[in-house]
């Protein structure tokens, strides 16, 4: 059969964002594909060149409005390493429970927006009404609903609220039921399993070559994670692993091990939660507007050249890195970075999503590309 | 959760450190453990590299030091004189040796595929020896000229394709033996040589008015500044 480039998107029924994938099919075999990115690229590395240390983490918040919280954190990392900023050891712990809930939440919008894909509408309903109740947690701390602008360079912008704790243990309780719902639902529904299956086989080693990281690599059999690889915040203090999934087949994990990771994540992430707040210093109580050391620590504010900072971060993508290099602003003196850069897991992962397609049907290809929980803010930056 | 501890870190850190130097002695390449400045001060490999032995030195990394992970390709661009606001006096972040920089970050994972239905649990605190896992960051400088170039690694790391398409893209700089080199987060048809991340391209419009030029309103005087009070 004569072969034809088809064009999907730039609206994708797989994603939400602006972005192309031209497919070449053979029947109802793709042949090759050639990912088309860059829709709504904001130039965000460049603004950040004339913003200084604090008012860049409102523009890294904007980078993934699904994951605001891990990208501003991964944000202030770089900027702290570069600056030499100090960090109370009450703040990391806000942080850690700050970003394990975006985690959660994060998941829960994939999940939600996966299943109507490969035809499942009912756990897009339920997983938008279980996002609620973390994002009205994040939204007690950062006081907005989506883009929290929440971490500091040198700690955080609050402490916990009162009876944050209390909330927090109930919403977790609860979620925890309701993520078994939700595994009945799916496991047992012989849709979903069909066109999950034995969909889009990737090999850890391959994915790490590319640069595929975080619970995509996990679902191939390896617990790498950047959590514990390049140690940062507190995670040695709680408890919780890496959740790892088994491949299932010669050619590596599949769409359904891609999912399969990302439920025990959020399982992991809750007792990561309710383990940092039995441990934090300073007691789950508030200590708003007594003891701001608690929680922050003035940083410097200027980095003067060859000063330079990066950072790996586990985003619940994969691996988001930041490098700043100091000595920019008006007369070099070092109040704004001199060069930002952003190393979005997406831009990385999409590209090679798009070769693995090869040799599947053209209708596997929502199942194949959401599985891997694209997002196109962070792609374009 | 369990963590690699300080003396793994360091401990691989200076293996690195010393099989760098002694393996490219005489290319110029040299190697140097660097600390991070915050959070546990971990360390990491920092190596200046010749552009002329990127490839050599890739190579080995890759194949003989078991680095299997490229993070992200930053290119910055230093040029002699630097206007922050058009017009106004700037200063001088480049000098005629250093015109632009090619900063490369990689991770040895150690990531090996595991057997089909088995699961390859890593227990951090027992790894020992290249198991470990490292972060290098690479240095290339360039001199300064109009039209940077240094060598491409695509075929070594699949993960530097689109690193360094975006490299071109938004910096302008060349890599040499890079197929199929092409626009990906500029429109696909910017016009050539444009790269908006090169520092004569400003920030807010060109030759504007301050309300554009200065957003943040630091050069913005009151409007009774000139008035005798």
């Amino acid at each position: 059969m004569a072969e034809m480039w088809i064009t999907m998107g730039p609206q994708h029924p797989m994603t939400h964002g602006l972005w192309t994938l031209r497919v070449k099919v053979d029947g109802e075999t793709v042949v090759d594909t050639v990912p088309e990115l860059g829709y709504i690229h904001r130039g965000v590395e460049k603004i950040c060149e004339a913003r200084n240390f604090t008012q860049i983490t409102p523009y890294c918040d904007r980078l993934c409005y699904a994951s605001a919280m891990t990208w501003a954190q991964s944000y202030i990392y770089a900027a702290e390493d570069m600056l030499g900023a100090e960090v109370p050891e009450r703040a990391e712990y806000i942080r850690l429970i700050a970003v394990e809930m975006q985690r959660i939440a994060s998941h829960l919008m994939w999940l939600g927006a996966y299943c109507p894909d490969v035809g499942n509408l009912t756990v897009f309903v339920w997983c938008l009404r279980d996002r609620e109740l973390f994002l009205d947690l994040l939204q007690e701390l950062g006081g907005s609903r989506m883009h929290y602008n929440f971490p500091r360079v040198g700690g955080v912008k609050r402490d916990l609220p009162i009876g944050f704790a209390v909330r927090a243990r109930a919403k977790i309780e609860m979620f925890l039921k309701r993520l078994h719902e939700y595994e009945m639902l799916l496991d047992e529904s012989t849709i979903f399993l069909v066109r999950t299956q034995g969909v889009g086989a990737c090999k850890a080693e391959d994915m790490i070559n590319a640069g595929v990281t975080g619970p995509n690599v996990r679902a191939a059999g390896v617990n790498y994670d950047v959590r514990w690889a390049h140690p940062y915040s507190v995670y040695d203090q709680v408890d919780g692993v890496a959740s790892v999934e088994k491949a299932s087949s010669n050619e590596g994990s599949d769409c359904y091990d891609r999912y399969r990771v990302r439920m025990t994540e959020m399982i992991e992430s809750c007792n990561m939660i309710i383990s940092a707040l039995d441990s934090i210093p300073g007691g789950d109580e508030t200590h708003y507007n007594k003891k701001d050391e608690m929680i922050y620590i003035k940083p410097p504010i200027r980095a003067p050249a060859g000063q330079n900072g990066f950072h790996h971060f586990e985003d619940s993508r994969g691996e988001s890195t930041f490098y700043l290099a100091g000595g920019g602003g008006k007369k070099g003196r070092g109040e704004f970075p001199y060069r930002m850069s952003i190393r979005s897991p997406m831009f990385i992962t999409i590209p090679y999503v798009a070769k693995t397609m090869i040799g599947y049907k053209v209708a596997d290809i929502p199942a194949i590309m959401g599985s891997f929980d694209p997002c196109i803010g962070e792609t374009d930056r | 959760m369990q963590i690699i501890s300080s003396e793994q870190n360091l401990s691989a850190v200076k293996v690195a450190v010393e099989e760098t130097n002694k393996r490219f002695e005489e290319a110029g390449i040299t190697a140097e453990s660097c600390q991070h400045r915050s959070g546990r001060k971990y360390s990491f490999v920092h190596i200046n590299c010749p552009p002329n032995h990127w490839v050599s030195l890739a190579k080995w990394l890759r194949f003989e030091q078991g680095v299997d992970y490229l993070s992200m390709i930053t290119g910055i661009h230093f040029p002699l004189e630097f206007e922050f606001f058009s017009g106004q006096p700037g200063y001088n972040p480049g000098t005629p040796e250093k015109g632009w920089e090619v900063i490369v970050h990689l991770t040895r994972k150690g990531i090996k595929n595991p057997k089909v239905g088995e699961q390859t649990i890593i227990n951090p605190t027992k790894l020992t020896g290249m198991d470990i896992p490292l972060e290098y960051q690479i240095s290339l400088v360039l001199p300064q000229t109009d039209e940077p170039i240094i060598p491409s690694v695509q075929s070594i790391w699949d993960g530097a394709d689109w690193n360094e398409k975006e490299t071109w893209d938004l910096l302008g700089i060349e890599f040499e033996g890079h197929k199929n080199m092409m626009r990906v987060l500029n429109p696909h048809d910017s016009p050539p040589g444009f790269h908006p991340l090169q520092k004569q391209h400003k920030i807010r419009y060109h030759n504007h008015n301050e309300m554009y030029d200065d957003a943040q309103g630091f050069m913005r005087k009151p409007l009774d500044s000139d008035k005798k009070k």
